[in-house]
């Protein structure tokens, strides 16, 4: 229960300091997206309700922090989510090349699906992003994420109690 | 897994993917409109956001000097403490000189417009690099609505895309969603100002036909309705024209540096309204 209280709180806390702090430090370059990191770790270790429900309210945030159409990241982040469940089920996800390509391949299909509603729904052309944009900023995130992972696991520690979760060098 | 977990799993995707495409399919056919709940979280997010952009520039300068004295010997830190403290008065009255000069020029322009308008502080804003905008604190209670034209001492800065009560959000003319229509200043050769992101804008649908020189200026056309005729968007950087096709392809700067915004003006630009 207390999870779900403190839920909207923490995950506006989040989505505010990863358009402000990490923005500020990234100078605007590089948008590095902890939130999606967050929503890929819930889908490999949160329950389905917990991590469905976190996915739901950081999309909805971001959707409503950046401006962009409400509901695209509300969609995405959720999809991202279910994607990771369902791959947490049949693959083992342990390792640290893993948790990196999963996670970069996560975050450039989000541009790409990002690139996709804007060019079909509003027939504003984004396709000079990929390149620029979305792929340095997937290969950043996707670079940084076994580190994340780690943090979010002691956080996961803090809030349950037990032992951090290792990932493995491999 | 369990069956009964599997069919949990199934329920609950099925369940906050159906709301999720609901809300996106819903807001692409009526775009425009800001929900009671995207204002509170906006009216939430805002004055958070505002707190840790202005407490960073704080923290920074703390940890620069801390930085600049460790090693010192004490003398030198008195004297350097009082070189900075006289530094640090210095710059207010700077700042302060800057900022009336800042508000004199927008006074100014704000004198040449024939639209009620209304002076708002940059509070924050999405830096991404894919979404280009920027918060204002002025929303639906000062006048501001959807759609305004927000412009800076040198030019058009973009326009308003959200009003909450007290908080607004500017989609820059740098963003990919921006379309202006727009003229060449000398030629008033006519197009549409399209936003590129980091690379600036491109001025779109100019016949290769029209002479148009690095260093024009692009004004806006007034065509469309949502910016008075006339305002500075920026200046031809770059006019290349391809051997086929109807049109050139010309790279427009903006006029104005959006990276160092701190003030802008809100054209209230409700026709009834106008002076």
């Amino acid at each position: 229960m207390v999870y779900y209280l403190f839920l909207p709180v923490f995950s506006l806390l989040l989505i505010v300091f990863q358009t402000t702090v990490l923005d500020l430090f990234f100078m605007g370059k590089v948008g590095l997206e902890l939130s999606l990191v967050l929503v890929v770790y819930a889908g490999f270790y949160l329950n389905i309700i917990k991590g469905g429900a976190m996915s739901f309210i950081l999309g909805f945030y971001l959707d409503c922090v950046t401006g962009s159409i409400p509901g695209l990241f509300t969609f995405i982040y959720v999809a991202i989510f279910f994607l990771s469940r369902v791959v947490s089920l049949r693959v083992y996800m342990e390792g640290l090349t893993f948790i990196m390509v999963f996670t970069f391949t996560c975050a450039f299909s989000e541009g790409i699906a990002t690139i996709l509603i804007y060019e079909f729904f509003l027939g504003v052309d984004m396709f000079h992003n990929i390149l620029r944009v979305f792929l340095p900023q997937a290969l950043v995130i996707g670079v940084l994420s076994p580190a994340l992972f780690a943090i979010f696991s002691r956080f996961e520690v803090l809030l349950n109690g037990g032992e951090a979760r290792q990932i493995n060098r491999t | 897994m369990s069956s009964p977990g599997k069919y949990q799993t199934i329920i609950i995707a099925s369940i906050l993917l159906i709301a999720s495409i609901i809300i996106l399919s819903f807001n692409l056919k009526q775009l425009g409109g800001t929900g009671f709940i995207r204002r509170l979280v906006l009216e939430t997010a805002a004055p958070l956001e505002n707190i840790i952009n202005s407490s960073m520039g704080g923290i920074s300068g703390v940890w620069r000097r801390y930085i600049f004295f460790v090693g010192l010997e004490e003398e030198n830190r008195k004297l350097r403490g009082e070189i900075v403290s006289l530094r640090g008065e210095v710059n207010q009255y700077r700042e302060m000189y800057l900022e009336g000069m800042r508000l004199k020029k927008l006074l100014n322009l704000k004198e040449n417009i024939n639209y009620p308008t209304v002076i708002a502080e940059i509070i924050g804003g999405s830096r991404s690099s894919v979404f280009k905008m920027i918060l204002i604190n002025r929303g639906t209670t000062d006048g501001v609505k959807e759609g305004f034209p927000v412009l800076a001492s040198e030019g058009v800065i973009g326009r308003i895309v959200e009003a909450s009560w007290n908080v607004s959000r500017v989609l820059l003319l740098i963003d990919n969603n921006s379309n202006i229509d727009a003229l060449i200043q000398k030629s008033r050769a006519q197009g549409v100002l399209q936003g590129r992101g980091g690379e600036g804008c491109i001025l779109k649908y100019v016949q290769r036909s029209e002479d148009v020189r690095v260093g024009d200026n692009v004004v806006s056309s007034g065509l469309a309705g949502v910016f008075p005729k006339g305002l500075l968007l920026g200046v031809v950087k770059k006019v290349q024209k391809k051997k086929s096709g109807l049109f050139q392809e010309i790279l427009v700067s903006p006029a104005v540096d959006l990276s160092r915004l701190e003030e802008a003006l809100v054209i209230l630009s409700d026709k009834k309204d106008r002076r």
